[in-house]
């Protein structure tokens, strides 16, 4: 990876305001710093309560930063300033939450359609993309179902997938799986390295599952506790394609298992 | 299989019905006891005091063959729909105005606050002074029944929108214009339908009021001028006719609401 990193996180922190009459409340995260290079999956594990939520509203805009910078694609974000913010720096990062935020009055389908028609990009190209979507993830025949009809499961994919849809560069993704029993999860995991295989976006994903984090990752990033840093970082070296299902018969799984648990603290 | 599942459907839904003919037949006695309660009244009090159905489903077919019927439910639909329209439109718009400027909303929102707290009414002499005898004076009625219960609905609407929402719509590239169609509106319509709900009735009858004081037709103005010949059955086919064109706009709103709806997972039962 001799290429210029595609997203730079430099000497990060987050405080939140003081709430009126009180004492300033303690640093969230503070001096992290890390770099993404275009096309790598990158996986960041940290105990519940790491911030790790907050480590990725801030990359994609929707919070501000206390300290140290952002810069995306050669560009420092201005970060500081609510009102200054750009969300998903013009469509070029997409962020699949850890609820799936799927609007409740649109059916999957028009879920999935949503961010092309907000762009104004909605036309047969990219609604036959969406369509290919679907099917890859096994929502084909659901398209006309609301999302309180679809299992949990289904709701993950369709949100996944309505990022995917409208192609952002970048991907974050917060506890896409947490909520799922371990058999979908598992699914879900193969489904997303399939799809990932195909574009090779960069992706960001978060999680407090160290199975996860090597089964998916090129290099996983090891969060320490409160303030939040960086406290280890360890490439995988499993070669691809994987299989989710017996990642941990594969050599090296072990090794590097046990290497980021004695990181986490 | 397939008769496995028809049968399994069949029992499922015969509780269902059964409920329903169980409502219906509670709805249709309700209804006997009601015109049962009606004449007895009219009965002990005499005709003067109480004007008996009879008299009055009688009156209304002699209104309805006249056509005068038609030309006050016209003359009244017009002002209650007109005045209606009107707050629904600005109920709506200044909650979405005002969400873009907080401070803005805090300054002003006393102020509609307490202009809420005017009664409507009481103003009615001085609003003929200023407008007229026409319509304008009941539209102006009308508008502000109407309006402060569209726009407490629509900002309590507002304020209920999951903001996660708002921000993955952001991430996704949506405008604020966009954010307001597809999020906040789409997400407030329950509390929209309410508010028309509420404000329906209030419509008609703050309509009918004002038919009472200025009017040369109309619901209102037909009640009153049978109230001041001293004939209770015209009063009484009044009130009726104003019951019956309220249900009839309540059941055009229901349908209007089950489909704009048509995604949430309610109990259909209980629909109002």
């Amino acid at each position: 990876m001799g290429e210029a990193p595609l997203l730079e996180i430099r000497g990060l922190g987050k405080r939140f305001p003081a709430r009126h009459g009180r004492e300033p409340s303690p640093w969230v995260i503070q001096g992290l710093s890390f770099s993404v290079h275009p096309g790598e999956f990158l996986t960041i594990v940290g105990p519940s309560g790491a911030g790790k939520s907050t480590l990725l509203n801030m990359i994609a805009q929707i919070d501000t930063v206390s300290e140290g910078e952002i810069v995306f694609d050669g560009e420092t974000m201005a970060s500081r300033d609510a009102r200054a913010l750009r969300p998903g720096c013009g469509r070029r990062i997409g962020y699949v939450t850890q609820d799936d935020n799927l609007l409740p009055w649109r059916t999957t389908f028009d879920n999935v359609l949503f961010p092309i028609e907000v762009q104004g990009r909605l036309d047969d190209k990219t609604r036959a993309h969406a369509e290919m979507l679907v099917r890859a993830v096994g929502l084909a025949g659901f398209e006309r179902y609301y999302p309180h009809e679809l299992s949990g499961g289904m709701r993950k994919r369709a949100a996944l997938i309505r990022t995917l849809a409208y192609d952002p560069p970048v991907i974050l993704m917060d506890e896409p799986f947490a909520a799922v029993d371990a058999q979908t999860r598992t699914q879900l995991q193969a489904d997303l390295l399939r799809l990932w295989n195909l574009g090779r976006k960069t992706i960001i994903f978060v999680t407090h599952d160290i199975t996860e984090a090597i089964a998916l990752g090129d290099r996983a990033l090891v969060l320490s506790r409160q303030p939040t840093r960086i406290a280890a970082e360890h490439a995988i070296p499993i070669p691809r394609p994987r299989n989710v299902q017996d990642i941990f018969a594969l050599e090296g799984f072990a090794a590097v298992y046990q290497r980021i648990r004695s990181d986490i603290q | 299989m397939t008769d496995a599942g028809l049968t399994a459907a069949m029992v499922s839904d015969a509780p269902a019905a059964a409920r329903k003919r169980v409502v219906v037949a509670g709805r249709l006695l309700l209804a006997v006891l009601l015109v049962l309660g009606w004449e007895l009244g009219a009965r002990t009090l005499g005709s003067v005091f109480f004007a008996a159905p009879l008299d009055v489903a009688a009156r209304i077919v002699t209104l309805a063959r006249s056509g005068q019927l038609a030309a006050d439910v016209a003359s009244t639909l017009r002002v209650s729909a007109l005045g209606f329209a009107i707050a629904c439109v600005a109920g709506v718009l200044l909650p979405f105005l005002l969400r873009r400027s907080p401070r803005v909303s805090t300054a002003v929102e006393p102020y509609i606050m307490a202009s809420m707290g005017i009664p409507k009414y009481a103003l009615a002499p001085w609003l003929i002074l200023w407008f007229g005898i026409g319509d304008l004076p009941k539209l102006v009625v009308v508008t502000l029944m109407v309006f402060y219960i569209i726009f407490i609905t629509t900002t309590a609407g507002i304020r209920a929108v999951d903001q996660r929402l708002i921000a993955m719509a952001r991430v996704a590239g949506a405008g604020e214009t966009a954010i307001a169609r597809e999020i906040i509106w789409k997400s407030l319509l329950p509390f929209f339908f309410t508010g028309l709900k509420v404000a329906l009735p209030r419509a008609v009858s703050a309509t009918i009021v004002g038919e009472f004081l200025v009017a040369t037709e109309g619901v209102g103005h037909y009640i009153e001028y049978s109230r001041q010949v001293a004939d209770t059955v015209g009063v009484f086919a009044g009130i009726v006719i104003a019951i019956v064109l309220v249900l009839a706009i309540n059941a055009v709103v229901n349908v209007i609401e089950r489909r704009a709806l048509a995604w949430r997972p309610v109990e259909r039962e209980m629909e109002l």
